[in-house]
């Protein structure tokens, strides 16, 4: 009896994972087991430094993913996803140093102000037609109302920045968030793989079609039935969740928080890049997109160094010119060239 | 076998000619440590939008090997990078650098990008010493490797108000009244705040007549200052940066009002651009910042060896305390005897060095790796020059007060 209760209970999941794949060609599974199995031993085989990198890297590859939801999914271009990471940055930060609470049960905090703030901006714009590059503006004022306020907050130390403790640990606090590098690069790298298959689940579901016929034709997709404005709600909020844990790990991860840098439009911007250079609308898109940023800007330094060149800015004069190349060459990003080119089924949905 | 060495008259005279030549640089090597020199990372944000801050620290590292050198001290191996303004790259960096073999850290002008380098430092039980950052929270951490030579922003408040009463005893008056305008974004609001918080602890002997907040981008401030100019003040109180200290001298002179003095309490009035751009009509404010002490021989040493590498540079408080950085990094690698990390910060926590640039009594860390014993100048634009008016130690000049009319300056 309870092994049958059991069953029945882990059934629907067996299915749901079974159904992610079902459509997925054993190429595509194979380099996905690759990716996977080559980043989770990463650790043992790199120093510090690349570490942080490959930490930064997921951390724009689950961001990325987050803010896809909207735009490559649903159609609406958010330009103020660095709200929501503030968001669950000050909330959780707040909630361990005043109060000693966990980040985990702090991200139960921030999951409905963070969907409370997205359906705010969502309902404004889609209530009263605010659509594209007015859409994107509404985003960007809320962001910088964020950044202003938190400014004057005295609560959460206004503009002096709030800090949480930090103190060399003798072991990893999974719990607490407390910890080296390598107890963050899993943390981060299983929040990627998390994001990186709900948007894949989103995308097989009924939710997911829906948004992907708003996104191609708003008016056909109303006109075939679809509650446009309940699904483009649903996409902001998802999309905002999503986005507040990365707040989270920022906060616990730097342990320093200024409104001024956290809720800024540069780190807004620093969130689209991933996905619109690796491919926005696809999967490995963000994914892709944030290795070769950071990778690229990293190799700049390496090579600026080893050519013993140290002139300030040029290094950003170069990365822009291989931006603009990328841009230019591959319009729809990185990655549908690169899945053609390997013979990977996944293109833009 | 061994092998047998023969010992002529030529071998043994041209032993000892190279003895004899190489004595001088032993001893001196002896005398210095006689050991291989400290790597010491600095992190600077010498690009993004602190760019032109971050590579005015850089001249302050740029110019410290000779004067180091002079000193006695040991030979530093500076490893740069840049941090880009951002935090994420602070990090970054911090790990590169301590992986390519940096046995110490300096930086890094912004509170955010020296937080995220501490956490590193203090990870790796690498030393921090940190040139810029006024955040008090830096050193409320508990680090052990994180050590400060810079006022937090309190101590620069709290003396900005010690050295105008100190002006006020030496010119015998006060004004009655102020305008104070400042910038409204973050840096502006927090001082402003501070402002209004510090202010009653003083007994200061001028009354707050009109506060007025501007966007410090904006292109025009004529309205602000002829609303300030309404309120007939005695005196201008400024919390600005330096385009708009700028656009308001030239909307002061425009109006035809010269306040009896211009007290700023942040940046833009003292700095060269400012001093450059403005020429005769950027004489007579007076800015309290923490600076150097022109009466202190190294403070000399800084100016000259600045004007040499920099002509027409004046020395700011970016190359005082970045220099002074490594300062600390070359004193305490002398005295420590060894590059070891652990070393090397008791030998800081350990620091006294009265031959400084800075005002005050020198260099010291409290046990919170804060140096609480710096103090802040009152320094007034003279001529495209800077003249330290106050505290009374550290003053080379008396103050011009009331400041002269921008009537006749043309």
């Amino acid at each position: 009896m309870a092994a049958k209760t059991s069953a029945s209970f882990v059934d629907p999941f067996i299915r749901i994972a079974v159904s992610l794949f079902e459509d997925v060609s054993r190429q595509t599974i194979a380099l996905l087991g690759i990716l996977l199995a080559s980043l989770l031993i990463v650790p043992w085989l790199v120093n510090d430094y690349l570490l942080t990198v490959l930490i930064v890297v997921l951390y724009f590859a689950f961001t990325g993913q987050a803010w896809n939801i909207m735009m490559g999914f649903a159609g609406q271009l958010s330009l103020g996803h660095a709200i929501y990471v503030g968001l669950g940055a000050y909330i959780a930060a707040v909630l361990f140093a005043r109060f000693g609470i966990a980040p985990w049960i702090g991200f139960l905090a921030v999951i409905p102000v963070a969907a409370a703030c997205g359906a705010t901006i969502g309902f404004l714009a889609f209530r009263f037609r605010v659509a594209g590059v007015y859409f994107a503006i509404l985003t960007i004022a809320f962001a910088e109302f964020a950044r202003i306020g938190f400014d004057h907050l005295d609560y959460v130390n206004a503009s002096a920045g709030l800090f949480l403790p930090v103190a060399q640990y003798a072991r990893n606090d999974l719990w607490h968030l407390r910890g080296n590098p390598t107890m963050f690069y899993y943390v981060i790298l299983a929040a990627a793989a998390f994001a990186f298959v709900v948007c894949r689940a989103l995308l097989k579901s009924r939710i997911g079609y829906f948004w992907l016929a708003i996104r191609e034709d708003e008016q056909a997709a109303r006109a075939a039935g679809i509650d446009t404005f309940r699904y483009k709600m649903a996409a902001v909020m998802i999309s905002a969740v999503i986005t507040s844990f990365a707040g989270v790990f920022y906060a616990f991860f730097y342990n320093n928080l200024f409104p001024e840098q956290v809720f800024n439009i540069s780190r807004s911007i620093e969130i689209i890049l991933g996905p619109i250079i690796g491919g926005i609308g696809t999967l490995f898109g963000p994914i892709l997109g944030a290795f070769v940023l950071t990778g690229l800007a990293e190799l700049l330094n390496a090579a600026m160094a080893a050519i013993g060149f140290d002139l300030p800015g040029a290094k950003q004069v170069f990365y822009g010119i291989c931006l603009l190349l990328v841009v230019v060459a591959l319009p729809e990003g990185v990655w549908p060239w690169l899945a053609r080119r390997i013979g990977v089924s996944e293109s833009r949905q | 076998m061994p092998r047998r060495i023969n010992i002529t008259r030529r071998r043994l005279l041209a032993g000892a000619a190279a003895t004899g030549l190489a004595a001088p640089s032993i001893v001196r090597a002896q005398g210095t440590g006689a050991r291989a020199p400290l790597k010491v990372g600095v992190l600077l944000p010498r690009s993004g939008f602190e760019a032109s801050i971050g590579q005015d620290c850089q001249r302050g590292v740029d110019i410290a090997p000779a004067i180091l050198r002079s000193l006695g001290l040991p030979e530093l191996t500076v490893m740069n990078a840049d941090t880009e303004s951002n935090v994420d790259v602070a990090r970054q960096r911090a790990e590169k650098l301590i992986n390519d073999g940096a046995q110490l850290l300096i930086g890094a002008f912004d509170s955010g990008q020296t937080t995220a380098i501490a956490q590193v430092a203090e990870q790796k039980g690498i030393p921090l010493v940190i040139n810029i950052a006024a955040a008090p929270d830096i050193t409320e951490q508990g680090y052990k490797f994180v050590f400060r030579n810079f006022p937090t922003a309190p101590m620069i408040l709290g003396d900005a108000f010690e050295n105008q009463m100190e002006l006020f005893r030496i010119i015998g008056s006060a004004p009655k009244s102020v305008v104070f305008m400042h910038v409204n974004d973050t840096f502006g609001t927090a001082m402003a705040k501070g402002i209004n918080a510090v202010m009653p602890k003083f007994n200061v002997p001028y009354k707050i007549v009109d506060e007025i907040a501007y966007d410090p981008t904006a292109r025009d401030l004529s309205v602000e200052v002829a609303k300030a100019k309404g309120s007939n003040a005695d005196a201008l109180l400024l919390v600005s940066r330096l385009n708009d200290a700028m656009l308001i001298t030239r909307e002061l002179v425009k109006q035809r009002w010269t306040p009896q003095a211009i007290l700023s309490m942040g940046p833009g009035w003292y700095e060269d651009q400012y001093l450059k751009t403005l020429g005769k009509l950027s004489d007579g404010p007076i800015s309290f910042v923490p600076f150097e002490d022109p009466n202190k021989k190294l403070a000399k040493s800084l100016q000259a060896a600045l004007a040499k590498a920099y002509p027409g540079l004046n020395l700011s408080t970016n190359h005082v305390y970045t220099f002074e950085a490594l300062l600390i990094a070359a004193d305490a690698y002398k005295r420590a005897g060894t590059s070891d990390p652990k070393g090397l910060a008791d030998a800081i926590r350990t620091t006294n060095i009265t031959d400084n640039v800075s005002i005050g009594p020198g260099i010291q860390f409290n046990a919170k790796g804060q140096n609480d014993k710096l103090k802040n100048g009152a320094i007034q634009n003279r001529g495209g020059k800077l003249a330290t008016l106050a505290p009374k130690a550290a003053a080379n000049a008396k103050p011009e007060w009331p400041m002269g009319s921008y009537a006749n300056r043309t």
